[in-house]
């Protein structure tokens, strides 16, 4: 908390920088290309940065979405569309880390300030096509292994634990599930059971209560996001196991605070989504005024919140 | 002409029905002990008093969803949108039954209605817009799909809507010795939609319209009304599926139901209803959608992995979409 305190203090110290005279009639424009709208997180993260652009003044923002998290077509053609209007910035979760590299070289050949977060793209990719791109964003796996961890603590090493994954074949589900692994081995934790609820509560609850039932001894639950664990939650309380079964997500949604309140859910992993491409754009407009170009990977703020029971 | 020849087809199928239908789903049912069997000697759990429960459980939305669907395949036609509008409904009587102020009854009984009225109008949609114009179900619902998803959405602000009263999730979890109670009401919808295609003119007309259209046309029939009555009733089980999945989870979510159309239609056409329209039974319908949870359940029981349970799942669909052909032929002749 105390860290994302000090980023913002700088965040809004560069703002003022940046809100000099000179740039009022010439706002530069920042074109956001976000994943699906149907997701809460990237809906949360539009509201809270059209937020930040009220309130900082310095830039126009163009935001767009698109139909489901694999969209990259669309994806595709908005970069296009923002390199025809000529904006000055755009900023990007990319829904394919591999298909989206070449329109993003096409943006920078352009003069476009190109900034990559949420969701890294494909290093090989990157290296295929000659392009420097930072990334910005959180790391899943360390975020996942926080919440292992409080699992691991909370139970003691020969504890044993399921995972409840997301997406196969997505990045941030892939990652979390490493993460999980982490904390696993380091907590000397038993993996009884892995499996896949496409990040969706009904099916988490399905999927979950077979595995509870194939084993009666598991004494942890690792569940990839909020909606799944709310899924395992549901499940417990009908076998009346909640609060003794812990459960650990990531997301932090508000839907899961009174579960974290009366300790049906033990931790969450919060990656502050509103603030995410907020905090991008701010790089970005620095960048845009004569900073030196990012690198490597600048990881944004990740919290653990733990249940009080 | 046409009408004498309505008529006899009419006694025809009445006096093939239900030879042909027992035999057909005499046919389903056996392969539905046949997985039990599987599953019992090879897991100890799955015979288990909480497991069958749970069975049960997992297989109520499907099945609801899979009644209503039997009605609009037996016109041939298709409803690509209950999964949608099963989130649409969630969203409405998730706005419904958070309202501050009320007592938890009052809420509860204006969710349950907000979520049917959403479900009947959809479905009303459905049926109005491919009955009038002659437009193909299929492209239809995949419209009011996409609509109903956005819908949802955009009412819940892509929010998960939660904090039910207490009697509402408490009715989702009940069980009557160890029945639960939602899966009574899935299978009241059972021995319903059983009544009005078997004991009705409607139910008779809706297999007639699957049959041939023309000939229940010229009999004098309402045939547009009574396509209009299948969506309705396809999008009015949406509408109860939904109110099943919030008591169930304790949550509306708008992303709620993706895929499950598809789900609904498999159960519909493993238990023997033809795609073609005019042939199958809402009692087929409900061994399918056994078929389908029996499946789920029991291939995690025995440790198999997502990606293979995926597999086999598909599989089990051809094979019994291949044995009802070969079933429909031994019977005919």
């Amino acid at each position: 908390m105390n860290f994302l305190k000090k980023a913002s203090l700088t965040l809004m110290a560069s703002a003022v920088l940046l809100s000099g005279p000179a740039f009022a009639a010439d706002k530069p424009v920042v074109g956001l290309i976000m994943k699906s709208l149907a997701n809460e997180f990237f809906r949360d993260m539009l509201e809270g940065t059209k937020e930040h652009a009220k309130k900082n003044g310095t830039y126009e923002l163009r935001a767009v979405g698109m139909q489901n998290e694999t969209d990259f077509q669309s994806q595709i053609n908005a970069v296009e569309n923002f390199i025809t209007q000529g904006v000055d910035i755009i900023v990007i979760a990319p829904a394919d880390s591999r298909a989206m590299v070449r329109p993003l070289k096409k943006a920078m050949a352009a003069g476009v300030v190109v900034i990559n977060f949420d969701v890294s793209l494909d290093a090989a990719a990157k290296k295929e096509q000659g392009v420097e791109l930072a990334f910005i964003g959180p790391d899943n796996r360390d975020g996942a292994r926080l919440a292992g961890e409080a699992l691991a603590k909370n139970l003691g090493a020969g504890g044993k634990v399921v995972i409840i994954e997301g997406n196969p074949g997505a990045d941030n589900a892939h990652e979390r599930k490493k993460g999980f692994e982490d904390a696993i081995k380091s907590g000397g934790l038993v993996l009884l059971d892995s499996r896949t609820a496409h990040w969706e509560t009904e099916e988490a609850n399905n999927v979950f209560t077979n595995m509870l039932t194939a084993n009666p001894d598991i004494q942890g639950v690792m569940a990839a996001n909020d909606s799944m664990a709310i899924g395992v939650v549901k499940a417990l309380e009908s076998a009346g196991l909640a609060g003794k079964i812990k459960v650990v997500a990531f997301d932090n949604i508000p839907a899961v605070g009174p579960m974290l309140e009366d300790g049906r859910l033990l931790a969450t992993v919060d990656q502050f989504g509103r603030d995410m491409a907020a905090n991008s754009i701010e790089l970005a407009l620095e960048v845009l005024k004569g900073a030196p170009q990012l690198t490597g990977w600048v990881k944004t703020p990740l919290k653990l919140v733990v249940s009080d029971k | 002409m046409n009408t004498s020849n309505l008529q006899l087809n009419n006694t025809d199928a009445a006096r093939h029905f239900s030879f042909k239908a027992t035999v057909r789903d005499a046919g389903i049912g056996l392969a539905l002990i046949g997985l039990i069997i599987i599953f019992s000697v090879s897991s100890e759990h799955f015979l288990a008093a909480n497991n069958i429960t749970n069975i049960l459980t997992q297989i109520t939305i499907n099945l609801i969803l899979a009644v209503g669907m039997t009605f609009v395949i037996l016109i041939a036609g298709i409803d690509l949108s209950v999964g949608s509008v099963l989130a649409f409904a969630a969203v409405i009587a998730g706005k419904a039954i958070t309202m501050p102020g009320l007592d938890p009854i009052a809420v509860i009984a204006l969710a349950v209605m907000a979520a049917v009225l959403a479900g009947l109008v959809c479905g009303l949609l459905n049926g109005l817009i491919s009955a009038y114009w002659g437009l193909p179900s299929f492209i239809i619902t995949l419209g009011m799909l996409n609509i109903a998803r956005g819908g949802a959405l955009h009412i819940s602000e892509a929010q998960t809507i939660y904090s039910f009263p207490k009697l509402f999730n408490d009715f989702g979890s009940a069980t009557v010795l160890g029945v639960p109670v939602v899966f009574i009401v899935a299978l009241s919808m059972v021995a319903i939609a059983w009544f009005i295609l078997h004991k009705t003119v409607f139910g008779r007309m809706i297999y007639g319209i699957g049959n041939n259209e023309e000939a229940v046309r010229l009999a004098g029939h309402p045939v547009f009304w009574y396509k209009v009555a299948a969506f309705s009733i396809c999008g009015l089980t949406a509408g109860v599926a939904a109110i099943v999945y919030m008591a169930r989870l304790g949550i509306s979510s708008p992303i709620a139901g993706i895929g499950f159309e598809l789900n609904a239609i498999a159960a519909v056409i493993i238990g023997g209803t033809s795609l073609m329209g005019g042939r199958g039974s809402v009692f087929g319908t409900l061994l399918g959608a056994c078929i389908i949870g029996v499946l789920a359940n029991g291939l995690i029981l025995i440790g198999l992995n997502d990606f293979l349970r995926q597999m086999i799942t598909g599989l089990v669909i051809i094979i019994a979409v291949v044995l009802d052909y070969y079933r429909d032929k031994y019977t005919k002749n």
